[in-house]
């Protein structure tokens, strides 16, 4: 709740023209955005792109945050519109052979624990899309079933079901992995 | 802490500077209340009024007011929409949907009850006037709606466009409706309601357009920086 306030005078003051105010929104939103960004994408790289170029459209949208609202809703639907727009335009643009350069690799000492997230990142693929966007919601960005449920226009009940049949889904998917 | 690049950075400050917030979308749809009286008395100014023996002065102005109100809060919802984090769930966005076309048709049965006036000769003639006359005054109200909704961030431009041309559609019919003297659902339902839905289907098109330049303009794959260049700065 203090976070919460925190950032809504901190987006007031970049609003109004303290521009270090930005390193400090930046430092309480971008964590928060990139594992949104990478669930989406599953590429590092990309969601690295994908949160500048949220903030660079935080920035242009800056005069319609309104801050009797939290800022993370608003900044995550910037997030989200930037992600389709970039799915959008990839779909429509040929893959060009150059793109390979910028692939990323995993290094040898990383293997582990890439071979570990790539897994967790299949399985929540599989999950079914409802429960799955539940279960980011709540367990990677730390969203409130009462926020999840408002954003999906379900009830908050519904939105702790969907989030725990979604983990259970995931569990029963990576326990299925490890056998 | 996570530091954020100094690419980003220095791109953003090249063009900052302090902006007002907008207004609330309810107070910013109030603008657009002038337009809607335009639009509300155009037809009967220019042409003319439908007879109010049968119907009343609350049936012949009372209802196409409360159709333009209607227009107004529609739009309202379309504005907010248009806010980044303050778009509407599935079933407020059918709601909103769907509550002004039930309007339309109540009006019409009401009115078709009140005073049945059928009619009979040229009915494609008089209904392509009447769509024509509904759909063409819908387009100043939905290029105003759409300047209004695009000083926002509408990130789904069709649902935002869609709401702003339903409302500017019923504003606009609510003052056709004034003029036209048949009450015949046929004739309403067909031409006066096909006119709202032109003018649905015109805002839709209008703001995906115009979200398709914006999103040119903003050149959304010039990155601002190397990838690698985030988050692996946190100590």
């Amino acid at each position: 709740m203090a976070e919460d306030h925190r950032l809504r005078e901190l987006m007031r003051e970049y609003q109004s023209g303290r521009f270090e105010a930005f390193d400090e929104i930046y430092a309480s939103l971008a964590p928060a955005l990139r594992r949104y960004l990478l669930s989406q994408c599953r590429d590092a790289a990309k969601a690295d792109d994908l949160v500048q170029e949220t903030f660079l459209q935080m920035h242009r949208a800056r005069h319609t945050y309104d801050s009797s609202y939290p800022l993370m809703p608003w900044a995550m639907a910037i997030a989200r519109h930037v992600w389709l727009m970039d799915r959008r335009t990839l779909s429509r643009r040929p893959w060009a052979p150059d793109d390979v350069t910028a692939m990323e690799l995993p290094v040898k000492g990383e293997a582990a624990s890439f071979v570990e997230r790539s897994e967790v990142r299949r399985a929540l693929g599989q999950v079914a899309p409802a429960r799955r966007h539940a279960v980011i919601q709540h367990h990677l960005l730390g969203f409130s079933f009462k926020e999840i449920a408002e954003r999906a226009g379900i009830a908050e009940t519904a939105a702790k079901l969907r989030s725990s049949r979604g983990m259970a889904q995931l569990r029963s998917l990576l326990k299925g992995k490890s056998k | 802490m996570t530091i954020a690049p100094v690419e980003l950075r220095a791109r953003l400050a090249s063009d900052y500077r302090p902006v007002r917030a907008l207004r609330s979308p309810w107070a910013r749809a109030l603008s657009i209340l002038p337009l809607a009286i335009v639009a509300l008395i155009a037809a009967p100014v220019a042409f003319d009024v439908r007879p109010e023996a049968n119907l009343g002065w609350l049936g012949v102005w009372g209802l196409s007011i409360a159709q333009s109100l209607i227009g107004v809060l529609v739009s309202g919802a379309a504005l907010r929409e248009s806010i980044p984090g303050r778009d509407w769930s599935r079933v407020a966005i059918a709601v909103w949907l769907v509550i002004p076309i039930a309007a339309i048709v109540a009006i019409t049965m009401l009115s078709w009850q009140a005073s049945p006036v059928s009619l009979r000769n040229q009915w494609w003639l008089v209904g392509g006037i009447c769509f024509a006359g509904s759909a063409a005054t819908a387009l100043p109200v939905v290029a105003m709606a759409s300047i209004l909704a695009s000083r926002a961030y509408p990130t789904r431009p069709l649902i935002a466009g869609s709401l702003l041309g339903l409302g500017a559609g019923l504003m606009a019919d609510a003052g056709w409706r004034i003029f036209c003297h048949f009450s015949e659902p046929a004739h309403v339902l067909s031409a006066h309601l096909a006119a709202v839905i032109m003018s649905t289907i015109i805002g839709a098109m209008a703001a995906v357009r115009f979200s398709g330049l914006r999103g040119e303009k903003h050149a959304l794959h010039e990155p601002v920086g190397a990838g690698g260049d985030h988050g692996d700065r946190s100590k």
